[in-house]
């Protein structure tokens, strides 16, 4: 199977994740039939994880792993969550991608892994002092189209 | 408590008819309580969320 990232891809996500201080949990949901995008999502985060030793990825179905499924809110595949992980402990932030993060959705999903590292949101004060105040739950779905 | 999610368009294009996605980037939050098309400053994003939840 020809990989996904090539050398130098390779050698550029490595300098991007060299300053990564806390540990980045992956979990992908995929599933057997009906899902184009599927297997390439799998190869791309199995090519990924082991670039840097403090990402750590987990691999889940979404029928046979109903369970992991509904603990973190995950209803589409291919499907991934992007967690905190501290020692054994798994922190959900809410970060979730369906389908294949592909063209700019990459940089994003780096971007993002280097986000949950930093433990820190980068929001303003506003933003901050709003989400303290918030009772209900928000979903936020923003819809992409790969380029 | 908030849930942010990518959503491929093409992949999942019955959820994109629900919400009407034509342009791209488009925020829909909370199932379609509002919609916001574009990349935006997070002040805006902010007050949108204001909004529907009136807080």
């Amino acid at each position: 199977m020809a990989k996904l990232l090539n050398a130098d891809v390779v050698k550029q996500i490595e300098d991007a994740f060299a300053p990564m201080k806390e540990a980045v949990q992956l979990l992908y949901f995929g599933k057997k039939a009906n899902c184009d995008y599927c297997a390439d999502t799998q190869q791309l985060l199995e090519e990924l994880a082991p670039i840097s030793d403090k990402l750590s990825l987990d691999i889940y179905d979404l029928e046979a792993d109903a369970d992991v499924a509904e603990k973190f809110s995950v209803d589409k595949a291919p499907g991934i969550v992007i967690a905190a992980k501290d020692g054994d402990a798994v922190s959900d932030f809410g970060i979730r991608y369906a389908g294949i993060p592909s063209g700019h959705e990459f940089t994003s999903l780096i971007q993002d892994i280097l986000l949950v590292s930093g433990r820190d949101s980068g929001l303003s004060q506003d933003t901050r002092d709003f989400l303290k105040n918030l009772t209900e739950p928000v979903l936020m779905q923003v819809f992409v189209t790969p380029t | 408590m908030v849930q942010a999610e990518m959503v491929e368009a093409m992949e999942f294009q019955a959820l994109s008819s629900k919400h009407n996605v034509s342009g791209v980037p488009q925020t829909t939050i909370n199932d379609g309580a509002a919609n916001v098309v574009g990349a935006v400053p997070e002040s805006n994003m902010l007050a949108e969320l204001k909004r529907i939840t009136g807080k």
